[in-house]
């Protein structure tokens, strides 16, 4: 017989076969989906993401408990929407216009989702009227920049300032990427900034919950 | 080129940005500059003469190699930024040079034909080439190095392929370089890091990052050996100590490193004939929180202790110095400040 914990170890450990595994046999044993994924899937990559912000697992780890989780997903969201379960939280997250990067926005997408947040992935080269849209039409608590590069962090406060031009007050921006700094971020009006993408599910259910 | 020459370039106090792609951007028209490989030959001697340096540095765009390839593969050009391969290319392409790699040959051969100026090649190193043509390169590097091969796994087999077609995209570029002048080549591999390669498995004892990065560098390595060119490494990714040690065994003529290097600690790491070059942090030269002060006061502090080690060191930029639109005065003051400090 399967256990939630076994489910957990085994999407720490990025070992997606067993994880999906684990999966079936715990909805086959009568399981419920939410149940599966807050007391299995959840702790699993929170553990990660604990290890990751002690610098004992670095992004490879991190990116193979993603995957291991969002197979896993992919058997769980048809029955949560079958069961009328949504997220709490909506985040729109992209890569700002000009810059093509996306592992960090990838991991920071998975870690959220992780968190049970909605995520509505724009992917990369994004331009600003794309998020606001996006924003708009998804309800988002939460709209997440990224940027790797020098050059495209000035979209960034371009995509800022084209969300607060749009009057969605209530939506929160976070950014980060590897030259934002939280200086950066206050100077362009972001609600705030994450060095990496654990401490971001953090940031983000605290700007989600303000 | 005689190793002395750069120790010697190091032994006189030099000091330089890589800095061509600020002059490049001083242009009215940088894009057809790019072009024409006489005016971009000019805008190298330009950058040298202005930094005062022998050394005449090519534009810093990694993005010419897969532009190149994928061109030969026949994917239209409009798909090239985006385009990751989903299944290994069966056979590597013809390759040709595209106007802009012609470019830069031509710039090569221009500066050549100035004796007080070095002229230098550039090029994306194997590892960083193949990570902008796999969408997903972290996790089967990962997974290759817990045992998995190309035939277990069709991501492995993708990684390894790709890495095999770039390598002999690359030595056939070099090569080209090399025709037209260049005596040195700086090959980037920033993507050789600890993001792409996880410490915790390296320290485990996964052979990846020698059979990823090593094995193929060092095929560029001895192209360069073959024809006494001499290899400028630069990786301005987050390195581990045992990664910048394996770099060290390259023999490269200088090395280049990111500013989270603490470059004094790295000098026991790598051999005295290589210069050490770096590593202030330009990358923030565009944030007005980092001031021309500080910037002056790094680069006396990592003069100091690089003067304290006794290795041969060049007081430069971490990476290129890019022009970014609006802050060009903010950037050009910093680079002065640790010209002048």
């Amino acid at each position: 017989m399967s256990t939630l914990s076994e489910l957990s170890v085994a999407v720490e450990a990025g070992k997606r076969n067993d994880a999906k595994a684990i999966t079936q046999a715990l909805l086959d044993q009568g399981m419920k989906p939410l149940d599966v994924v807050e007391q299995g899937l959840v702790p699993g990559m929170s553990a990660i993401g604990e290890k990751f912000k002690n610098n004992e697992v670095f992004v490879p780890e991190m990116l193979i408990a993603a995957r291991a989780m969002k197979e896993c997903m992919a058997i769980l969201e048809p029955l949560l929407a079958q069961a009328g379960i949504k997220p709490k939280f909506t985040a729109v997250i992209g890569t700002v216009q000009g810059d093509l990067h996306d592992i960090g926005k990838n991991l920071v997408a998975m870690m959220l989702k992780g968190a049970n947040f909605g995520i509505v992935d724009l992917g990369t080269n994004v331009p600003p009227e794309k998020f606001v849209a996006a924003a708009q039409e998804n309800g988002a608590h939460l709209v997440c920049l990224s940027a790797l590069l020098t050059t495209t962090m000035p979209a960034m406060k371009t995509t800022v300032e084209a969300i607060k031009a749009a009057g969605l007050t209530s939506v929160k921006i976070m950014v980060g990427g590897a030259p934002v700094t939280q200086d950066y971020a206050h100077e362009i009006g972001a609600d705030g900034y994450s060095p990496d993408a654990a401490s971001a599910v953090d940031l983000a259910l605290t700007l989600a919950e303000a | 080129m005689d190793r002395s020459f750069y120790l010697n370039l190091a032994a006189g106090g030099m000091r330089m940005p890589i800095g061509t792609h600020l002059v490049l951007h001083e242009q009215p028209d940088p894009a057809a500059i790019e072009l024409d490989g006489d005016r971009l030959g000019d805008v190298c001697a330009q950058a040298a003469d202005r930094f005062r340096t022998p050394l005449a540095v090519p534009l810093m765009d990694l993005k010419l190699e897969k532009e190149a390839l994928l061109l030969a593969l026949g994917v239209a050009p409009g798909e090239i930024d985006g385009f990751h391969f989903s299944e290994p290319p069966a056979e590597g392409p013809r390759f040709d040079s595209t106007p802009r790699m012609r470019a830069t040959c031509d710039a090569i051969r221009r500066v050549a034909a100035r004796p007080d100026l070095v002229p230098l090649g550039m090029g994306i190193g194997p590892f960083s080439l193949m990570t902008k043509l796999v969408a997903d390169p972290i996790a089967p590097v990962y997974l290759a190095g817990t045992g998995l091969t190309a035939d277990d796994d069709p991501e492995v087999a993708l990684v390894e392929r790709v890495l095999a077609v770039g390598t002999e995209l690359l030595l056939e570029y070099f090569a080209t370089q090399i025709e037209a002048g260049a005596k040195a080549i700086i090959v980037c591999e920033p993507a050789a890091n600890a993001v792409y390669f996880s410490p915790k498995q390296l320290a485990e004892g996964s052979d990846t990052f020698d059979r990823y990065v090593m094995e193929p560098m060092r095929r560029i390595r001895a192209l360069f050996a073959e024809t006494g060119t001499d290899l400028v490494f630069h990786d301005c990714g987050e390195l581990t100590d045992g990664m910048v040690e394996k770099f060290g065994t390259l023999d490269p003529a200088m090395m280049s490193l990111g500013s989270s290097r603490a470059l004094w600690e790295d000098a026991a790491r790598i051999p005295k004939s290589t210069v050490l070059f770096g590593n202030l942090p330009t990358k923030r030269f565009p944030s007005p929180q980092l001031t021309v002060e500080d910037v002056a006061w790094l680069a006396r502090d990592l003069r100091e202790k690089m003067a304290e080690t006794g290795h041969p060191f060049i007081l430069a930029s971490e990476c290129d110095v890019l022009s970014v639109p609006g802050c060009e005065r903010e950037i050009m003051a910093k680079v002065e400040a640790f010209m002048d400090a």
